[in-house]
């Protein structure tokens, strides 16, 4: 199914959605928790689309490709992006755990409550992505 | 259960976004009940008390019986409470609400696309995606049931 020609008016809200929860994050972060997300998720084409963007910016491969194992990594990322990244994990699997408070404290350990919502805001708009994405088998370009 | 944040004073873009999805989502689907009823159940799913609270009144206020409110859980078991229709939505946004167990597996799929046309379903599944959203924020925050956004 093609849902944003289906729904027209829900693409253009989740356009939205997505620009006012990436406002003011740092880039580089952001692709970390969109690919995280959407590895959880099995979103073939999200997960496509976000190692593209994280590449084009300049991401290195090693941090790429150990984001699935991150917590086995922790060399590669900063404190503040595995406390975003285990965070984005709780969001994502909602139903094993519904957040923990030692998830939630390490993260606000590591961001501002304004920054933190922000955050927040990020990880469930790429949930809603996948969503569409993987419910819709929406399948990857060919590069 | 204490409240972790005031998310969504502090997040209006955001907030009306949201709205604005969920607003599209319910009328590109046109039946207020059935979307009320998925809302619901993805709420129990990701036990989102100020969700549930929330839209239990709201299927009250439409007039939906208690019977079919107090046994949405067990949907499944309650026989023809439900219409197939309903019935399929609700497996539907069980398999979306939950989506790393199973990743919507065809045969839940099919089965909504037999009692929804292709413009219904896309909107079905952006309520389904929507309440998600809604949830996923509430639960993490600790948003209290009840309280004010």
């Amino acid at each position: 199914m093609q849902w944003a020609k289906l729904a027209p008016e829900v693409y253009k809200a989740m356009i939205a959605l997505d620009a006012a929860a990436k406002k003011g994050l740092d880039p580089t972060l952001v692709e970390l928790v969109k690919i995280r997300a959407s590895q959880l998720n099995k979103c073939a084409f999200c997960l496509d689309m976000h190692i593209r963007d994280a590449r084009g910016a300049g991401e290195t491969e090693e941090r790429i490709y150990l984001l699935s194992a991150w917590a086995e990594a922790e060399e590669y990322y900063t404190d503040k992006e595995r406390a975003a990244l285990a965070l984005t994990e709780a969001v994502t699997v909602v139903t094993e755990g519904f957040v923990p408070d030692e998830v939630y404290e390490r993260a606000a350990a590591h961001f501002e409550e304004p920054e933190l919502a922000q955050l927040i805001a990020l990880i469930t708009t790429i949930n809603a992505w996948n969503r569409f994405g993987v419910s819709t088998r929406m399948t990857p370009g060919r590069a | 259960m204490t409240q972790r944040m005031k998310f969504w004073g502090r997040q209006p873009a955001f907030y009306q976004a949201q709205l604005a999805l969920t607003m599209a989502a319910k009328k590109g689907l046109g039946d207020p009940v059935l979307a009320e009823l998925v809302v619901l159940r993805a709420s129990q799913l990701n036990r989102c008390a100020f969700c549930i609270d929330m839209h239990v009144k709201n299927l009250r206020e439409a007039g939906v019986s208690r019977q079919r409110i107090d046994l949405l859980p067990a949907w499944e078991e309650a026989g023809d409470l439900y219409s197939a229709r309903e019935r399929a939505a609700l497996a539907f946004a069980e398999a979306v609400t939950v989506l790393t167990e199973g990743h919507v597996p065809d045969e839940v799929y099919e089965r909504a696309a037999a009692h929804f046309d292709e413009r219904e379903l896309a909107h079905l599944l952006a309520v389904i995606v929507a309440i998600n959203n809604w949830n996923r924020v509430n639960v993490t925050v600790r948003q209290p049931a009840g309280s004010e956004l």
